[in-house]
């Protein structure tokens, strides 16, 4: 496992597991503060690749999430769209 | 305005299109894919009754079921966000907005990630895109793969690439770590594996047969396992050893594999590199619920449904007025149940926009019973303990929301 610093989490923002662990010892990060920071999760796929990956780091990140509740917020859109479509949609 | 909209144009979401049609309602179906079937489309196997189970021609008779009850079928529609306003609800498409009082969100599920060194390289892909490259757009994936991760997802997907003439030299598992956990655990897969050997497509029955149920018997069989690995069908899976990086300079050119003992711990020295131009990760399934989180849906973790899902009835409504769900979405089961859920599910809308005069309790009592038998009868069962997430998800809802709905 020695090189597990150096595996990419999230394939979009090109965010690896050294930086996630790093990023949350520095600034002891919630889960929202951690995504902000290094921007993982918030790429082209919106999440759809890495979310259950980071879910799992964020275990011993941020403890005790209750079963209830998703870790990371879903939020619209969450599929890649332009501005103008979902201007002429408002 | 159609009076169901249905996101999702695979198993679940076609047989609740056409139980809404037949009950009277008008209905849209939007799918992202080029053509409706969902994950049918990739599915071929052999059923342990020796009939063969074609994903393709299920989804064939499911779309031209729902075009002779004129339901409206929209393919290469993404949906990006999902509100209710004024009693309906607002679908926002990258096509424009659909509304209607009722949705029925039949989205399917995702693939577990295994994140390894090398695993951005072309050449590595989910073992779902190597079955959609297969068996739809007939493409091959390459020459020579491995798979990495031993779960009934890869089981099946293995028997299809072997069926389309494509070499796979053999299954490894994950190397252990905080992400793969129990996927990179010897005993924790085998375990896993031989408690749905009972219900699993004839390849792996043979797998599974050699081995017992007890644990002391499971650790020796476990220590004694060969090292070449026990073949499925000619492939070798190889339980005690793990991917610890995939080699190559622009594309896929190998794997570094080392020996593992029981719990996963990797044995020093041991590692080799194998040859090989494609890698397919198989993660498992989670339920792909995006759509019903942002629409304010509440959420359980129960990992036997493979993850985070929307708190649900067994008639398959969501705490939300208007708002239904089926498929894998409510957890990680079969196509064949995904269409028992979402005949379930259109019965449910139908039933609570005041259709099927008289005989709709008895229609929608008769498709949850259709449920429990087409499970109990499953050819292939993802989490062998999917009856007891099945019921704690049940029991959740009857404690939270059956007596006020009720009211």
């Amino acid at each position: 496992m020695a090189n597990m610093g150096d595996i990419v989490i999230c394939r979009c923002e090109e965010v690896t597991y050294g930086q996630l662990q790093a990023t949350a010892e520095k600034h002891n990060c919630t889960a929202r503060e951690l995504k902000l920071r290094t921007r993982a999760g918030m790429g082209f796929c919106g999440g759809r690749t890495c979310r259950p990956s980071l879910d799992r780091i964020l275990e011993s990140v941020t403890p005790a999430i209750a079963p209830g509740e998703i870790p990371l917020k879903y939020q619209p859109p969450i599929r890649p769209v332009t501005f103008g479509t979902v201007g002429e949609n408002l | 305005m159609s009076d169901v909209i249905v996101i999702g144009g695979g198993p679940a979401g076609l047989a609740g299109a056409i139980a809404c049609a037949k009950s009277g309602l008008n209905v849209s179906v939007v799918d992202e894919f080029i053509k409706p079937g969902g994950r049918l489309l990739g599915q071929l196997h052999r059923e342990p009754s020796g009939e063969w189970w074609n994903g393709i021609k299920e989804s064939e008779r499911l779309h031209q079921e729902a075009r002779k009850l004129s339901v409206d079928i929209r393919c290469g529609v993404s949906v990006y966000n999902l509100e209710k306003e004024n009693q309906l609800w607002n679908v926002y498409t990258n096509q424009g907005t659909l509304t209607a009082p009722f949705v029925l969100v039949a989205t399917g599920a995702a693939e577990y990630p295994i994140p390894l060194p090398g695993w951005t390289l072309p050449g590595v892909m989910s073992i779902g895109a190597a079955q959609v490259m297969t068996n739809v757009h007939r493409v091959q994936v390459g020459k020579k793969g491995v798979i990495i991760g031993a779960n009934i997802l890869a089981f099946a997907i293995l028997n299809e690439l072997q069926l389309a003439g494509i070499t796979v030299d053999r299954i490894v598992l994950p190397e252990r770590n905080q992400i793969s956990q129990t996927a990179g655990e010897p005993e924790e897969v085998m375990k896993s594996l031989l408690n749905a050997a009972h219900l699993a497509p004839s390849p792996f029955l043979r797998f599974g047969s050699r081995f017992m149920r007890r644990d002391w018997i499971r650790k020796v069989g476990l220590n004694f396992y060969p090292k070449n690995g026990v073949k499925i069908n000619g492939t070798p899976l190889q339980l005690r050893k793990a991917a610890v990086e995939i080699i190559g300079k622009d594309h896929v050119e190998g794997v570094r594999l080392a020996d593992i003992d029981a719990n996963g711990t990797i044995i020093a020295g041991s590692e080799t590199i194998y040859e090989a131009d494609f890698v397919c990760i198989a993660g498992g399934l989670y339920p792909l619920a995006e759509l019903t989180a942002i629409a304010g849906c509440p959420f359980q973790y129960i990992p036997e449904l493979g993850g985070h899902v929307p708190h649900h009835s067994e008639t398959m409504e969501t705490p939300l007025k208007g708002l239904f769900v089926a498929g894998n979405i409510t957890g990680i089961e079969s196509g064949k149940i995904a269409m028992a859920q979402g005949t379930t599910a259109g019965l449910s809308i139908a039933k609570h926009a005041g259709k099927g005069a008289g005989t709709i309790d008895e229609q929608l009592q008769q498709a949850l019973k259709n449920v429990r038998t087409v499970r109990r009868h499953a050819a292939i069962q993802f989490n062998p303990e999917i009856d007891s997430g099945r019921s704690r998800m049940n029991q959740l809802w009857e404690d939270l929301y059956a007596t006020s709905i009720e009211q």
